[in-house]
């Protein structure tokens, strides 16, 4: 333990000189800036930045790296809560509660919360990687396509908390998010599934223009028709507050949310994404007033988002120790490390503890930082709030189109978003909810890879997913979520 | 109870459509239609369902809560929407997009010439400065005579 302080405070000294801060600030500011905008994510600024680091030494292109990491994942909360875009998928939850706290005039609130719950997941993330990364690892080693499935299982019957007023109608929404998913050519076999001979199908419908359409331009349609749900109080001080007194009522979504994050992101391959969705699931699931879900309630935007950022350490678990790359992120970060000539493994920490330990100080630091910039973020974007709204809702359109352009360099895709935009509408028109169809195109693709890799690695025996104990445990756990409501009603119907 | 009833329609036609699927997987083999076929028959259950919820509400005669919509103005704003996705190939991004800014904004109530000039122009050159010159995205230049201005726009800007 005195080896390990010791290491960790010659990290912070390291992590503190000018230049390595300095990648820090930069990387959180460009970080936030691309995870906000719809259609640049995290994981295009990370690559972007790639090129920018071949000069510096690794300690400062790392430090650069896990800035723009640790600001991407929060920054498309904020374009989520102000204006119902989320920046990346794993922000989708947080605009679900989030859009709706600044409808009813609570933006202050909404992105005070944000901020500090992203700040606390991913500190305290960091400091579970310094302190239980070898033996984290060596359990989560042990695991393989079979508990990934269960745990993608488990965020998809969260559905069962979405369906808020019709189980029937969530359960449409969702299957028609998996069947989407299916769509394009499929890996294992390389069959194309439902193209029906259109090109731009063969490539299989980005989930990114399904979550732009849906949310943005529906929700821009929505305001045209003079349909949607009327602003309680339009703010004009935007300015997040630092709700240290608010987070205390919330401590325990947000504990709940940090677990959730650094346990999910420490499954190589799950990531931010599916922790996001597990752990609102999960919160209303456990929240005494779970109908209050969905209409804004701080606790599944405090768990959802607190879970995003606690991903991130739970990530760099793999890539620090096993030199496996837990996610899309860490695998842009491993090409660093080599480009540095630094193999990460198991003898990382014992050949070269200054440079990790350097680097867990700064993911340390970086979040600390972030609430600073996050504030900054926040305000500058909240500015906007003050446009009216004729200007904000056609710049929304015009950012739409961009973004969904940016994916591919396809007009295919702005097509598919402007589609998804006109079914977005007239789904909120039908009563048909959202979230479920969102969730269905995200997890169904991941869902079946990792059921069909089972399948065959097991020789298509299904009794394998009972029989591996964590994978029994969530599928239970994920039975009991399905099953929970359904109980509940009953027994109201029955008293 | 039409849309759900359409629903399940659609998806057994996309379960007749999945067939050709099969002819890929060995045998013992979950092969390449499963999950679809798992996801298709888990939707037709589902409208199924939420068409059983939709005959029993109409039987308690519950209304629908839905406020009415301005016809007009979301058919014009769809109308707007789909002319900026199919002219910005033909016409190129800048041009397509300060007439769509322009247009949008009278749609949505704010006409005054002068912000209607501002918006559409500093607009769009900011966009094309922000996303065309820093992020190096190719967005659309439009053929022929709009290509050639497109070109000279971006030169006049010094974006290349």
């Amino acid at each position: 333990m005195g080896e390990l302080l010791g290491n960790l405070g010659v990290g912070f000294l390291n992590a503190l000189g000018p230049l390595n801060f300095l990648m820090i600030v930069a990387g959180l500011a460009i970080g936030i800036v691309a995870g906000a905008l719809p259609g640049i994510t995290m994981l295009n600024a990370i690559v972007l930045v790639l090129p920018f680091t071949y000069l510096m030494g690794i300690v400062p292109a790392l430090l650069l790296m896990i800035g723009v990491y640790c600001g991407g994942v929060f920054g498309g909360s904020i374009t989520g809560i102000l204006f119902n875009i989320p920046g990346d998928p794993m922000n989708v939850p947080t605009t679900w509660e989030g859009y709706r706290l600044n409808r009813q005039g609570k933006t202050q609130y909404a992105l005070g919360l944000a901020i500090m719950s992203s700040a606390f997941g991913g500190l305290v993330s960091a400091l579970f990687l310094a302190f239980f990364a070898p033996p984290f690892a060596k359990f989560a080693l042990g695991f393989s396509t079979v508990e990934f499935f269960s745990v993608v299982v488990f965020g998809l019957a969260s559905v069962s908390v979405l369906g808020q007023h019709s189980m029937a109608a969530a359960l449409v929404s969702l299957f028609t998010g998996m069947f989407l998913g299916t769509i394009g050519t499929e890996a294992q076999y390389g069959v194309e599934r439902f193209v029906f001979d259109v090109p731009f199908l063969k490539t299989g419908v980005d989930f990114v223009t399904v979550l732009i359409g849906l949310f943005a331009i529906g929700e821009v349609l929505d305001q045209i028709a003079g349909t949607a749900e009327p602003a309680a109080h339009v703010n004009t001080r935007a300015v997040p507050r630092l709700p240290l007194l608010d987070l205390w009522p919330l401590r325990w979504p947000l504990a709940r949310g940090t677990a959730v994050g650094i346990a999910v992101g420490g499954l190589a391959g799950a990531g931010a994404t599916v922790s996001s969705f597990v752990s609102y699931g999960l919160e209303k699931q456990i929240s005494k007033e779970p109908e209050r879900f969905g209409t804004g309630h701080a606790g599944g935007l405090v768990a959802s988002e607190s879970s995003v950022n606690g991903s991130t350490g739970g990530a760099m678990i793999h890539l620090l120790t096993l030199g496996i790359p837990g996610s899309a992120a860490t695998a842009v970060m491993m090409g660093a490390f080599l480009i540095h000539g630094i193999q990460p493994g198991p003898l990382l920490f014992t050949k070269q503890p200054e440079q990790v330990y350097t680097i867990v100080a700064g993911m340390v630091l970086a979040n600390v930082v972030m609430i600073a910039l996050g504030f900054v973020a926040a305000l500058s974007f909240a500015t906007l709030m003050k446009v009216p709204a004729a200007i904000l809702n056609t710049f929304i359109v015009v950012f739409c189109f961009i973004g969904a352009f940016a994916l591919r360099n396809d007009m295919a895709d702005v097509w598919l978003t402007m589609l998804f935009g006109v079914a977005g509408f007239f789904m909120r028109r039908w009563d048909l909810p959202i979230p479920p169809l969102v969730m269905g195109i995200i997890l169904g693709p991941m869902a079946e890879g990792y059921f069909l890799t089972s399948m065959v690695a097991n020789g298509n025996d299904l009794t394998v997913f009972a029989t591996r104990p964590v994978s029994a445990i969530v599928l239970a756990l994920a039975v009991a979520l399905l099953v929970w409501p359904v109980a509940k009603r009953m027994r109201r119907r029955t008293t | 109870m039409a849309a759900p009833l359409a629903g399940v329609i659609v998806a057994i036609g996309l379960l007749f459509a999945s067939r050709g699927l099969d002819t890929v997987s060995a045998p013992g083999q979950l092969g390449p239609s499963f999950w679809p076929r798992l996801v298709l028959a888990g939707l037709v259950i589902a409208c199924l369902a939420k068409a059983v919820e939709a005959r029993r509400a109409r039987g308690r005669g519950a209304a629908d809560a839905a406020p009415p919509a301005a016809r007009a103005r979301l058919a014009t704003a769809i109308a707007l929407v789909v002319l900026y996705v199919a002219l910005a190939p033909l016409l190129g991004f800048p041009l397509t997009t300060a007439l769509f800014i322009a247009g949008f904004l009278v749609l949505g109530g704010a006409g005054r010439p002068l912000m209607l000039a501002a918006n559409s122009f500093a607009g769009t050159v900011a966009l094309l400065y922000l996303f065309v010159k820093l992020v190096y995205l190719p967005l659309p230049k439009g053929g022929g005579p709009f290509e050639t201005f497109t070109l000279a726009l971006y030169r006049a800007l010094r974006i290349f």
